[in-house]
């Protein structure tokens, strides 16, 4: 199982304060990672470093063999192979659900129309979204609707991975559970993921490998039944009494 | 002020009032079309654009909005061709006054351009798109829309202020009921038509922009100034 993706030793700094200290860690092929944290812990700027929305200021990303951090790597290309998810969407607002996810395919990929509304029309159709809903705007549909139309504007692209941003943290509960669904099969089907999120039912069920990050350094990493049941670490025990208390029916 | 009389304008000067419209027609469309297209430049650079740029174009729309546009147009039709550039009067009316509707436009365009989310633009990004790719296809689309009233105002600006073209000989509205005026004496009767010719422009481009707001608006997006 040959690393997707090498972070190693990465900081980055907002004006003088690290919000990212020395992170590392690898993403296999096929591979999902859940990073956990509290708000604040570097795990948003983590992910735009990844896709180069935020320049790292020290340490290397390494994606399928290239470094991607290097000077005079061409950062549109690097996005283009890796799948972006946000917490609040981000559908551009002006197009229909159709065009959202042909945009990439024909702007990115030079693909015709045709091919284009082809693989548009599997990708979601992949995520649960039918045709009905294809020509509405973002405005029109649900929360959970436009997470999954983002989720298949992402996976159109075949990337090598995708990161998720808190994907359910701007959703209803009922909406989370489709959200999460969708997810689920992704990883299922052999997508590469890092997944950003406080569900800790998805961790124990999908992760490979659970992340815990506090103050932009990684503090403990592990199974999901290590880090989210028997933590080590002083900081994760804390924090996962908190969250059992806010999810658990006990 | 009789009938007759102003039958009699009509079938006298008629033809050049129409002619002298058209010239109004023709100057308000191309300075438009100019001060549009150097607005949505100008705008992007001053977003997007690097220090350097930025500074010109902030230039730019600072000297241009804070001079009179009279100033301007006098600048380019008797002191360009001392340095050897000579325009017809037509052509330098265009330009000043598309030059000083560039700033003006490219005013509206920027703040609607920042009224477009953060978070559209880290979209773009994200699927790959070049950063000239973003701008085109999702960013312009959407800050456009926004700036749909505020470019309604200009064009009725521009129309009215057409009009200080006279001041360097343009036969447009404004100089050929000067004219007629001159001739005929009728003074109040010939600028009383053309003021409502300038009304009636003015309400025809405002309903001919709340059809395009309304063609153009997305489905499902409340826009603040519609709640």
């Amino acid at each position: 199982m040959g690393a997707v993706l090498e972070v190693s030793n990465l900081w980055k700094f907002f004006g003088k304060s690290p919000v990212l200290r020395g992170v590392s860690f690898s993403v296999g092929e096929g591979e999902a990672k859940v990073i956990l944290g509290p708000s604040g812990a570097g795990k948003s700027t983590l992910l735009r470093c990844i896709n180069l929305l935020i320049k790292p200021d020290r340490g290397s990303i390494i994606l399928d063999g290239e470094e991607v951090t290097a000077p005079g790597v061409n950062a549109a290309r690097v996005r283009s192979k890796i799948g972006f998810v946000f917490q609040h969407f981000n559908l551009f607002n002006h197009l229909t659900a159709l065009e959202n996810v042909m945009l990439g395919l024909i702007k990115v990929k030079g693909m015709n129309k045709d091919d284009a509304f082809k693989v548009a029309r599997e990708s979601l159709l992949s995520v649960g979204i039918s045709e009905d809903l294809w020509n509405k705007y973002p405005a029109q549909l649900s929360g959970g609707q436009q997470q999954r139309v983002a989720i298949a504007r992402a996976i159109a692209m075949s990337p090598r991975l995708v990161l998720f941003d808190e994907p359910t943290s701007a959703l209803d509960p009922e909406l989370i559970w489709e959200v999460l669904g969708v997810m689920e099969k992704l990883s299922r089907e052999g997508m590469t993921m890092i997944v950003v999120t406080h569900e800790l039912g998805f961790a124990m069920k999908v992760a490979d490998e659970v992340v815990f990050m506090d103050s932009g350094a990684v503090v403990e990493r592990g199974s999901p039944e290590e880090v989210i049941l028997r933590p080590r670490n002083e900081r994760v025990r804390r924090f996962m009494e908190r969250m059992q208390y806010v999810y658990s029916l006990k | 002020m009789s009938f007759d009389k102003l039958l009699d304008l009509a079938y006298s000067y008629g033809g050049l009032l129409f002619n002298g419209l058209l010239v109004s027609f023709y100057l308000t469309a191309l300075s438009y079309l100019i001060g549009f297209t150097l607005g949505v430049l100008i705008s992007i650079a001053r977003t997007y654009g690097v220090r350097f740029v930025k500074a010109v174009c902030q230039a730019f729309v600072e000297l241009t909005r804070g001079t009179p546009m009279l100033v301007q147009l006098f600048l380019i039709y008797y002191v360009l061709p001392r340095v050897g550039l000579a325009l017809d009067p037509l052509s330098a009316a265009i330009i000043a006054i598309g030059l000083n509707s560039a700033a003006y436009q490219s005013e509206y365009l920027r703040a609607s351009i920042s009224s477009i989310s953060y978070s559209q633009w880290e979209a773009a990004l994200s699927i790959g798109l070049t950063k000239l790719q973003a701008v085109r296809e999702v960013i312009l689309p959407q800050s456009i829309r926004v700036a749909i009233p505020a470019l309604a105002n200009e064009l009725i600006y521009l129309f009215k202020y057409s009009s200080i073209a006279y001041f360097i000989t343009v036969p447009e509205l404004m100089y050929v009921s000067k004219f007629v005026g001159s001739r005929t004496f009728l003074y109040v009767e010939i600028y009383s038509i053309i003021a409502v010719i300038y009304v009636a422009f003015s309400i025809a481009a405002t309903e001919a922009f709340k059809f395009i707001e309304k063609r153009t608006s997305i489905p499902g997006l409340r826009i603040s100034t519609r709640l």
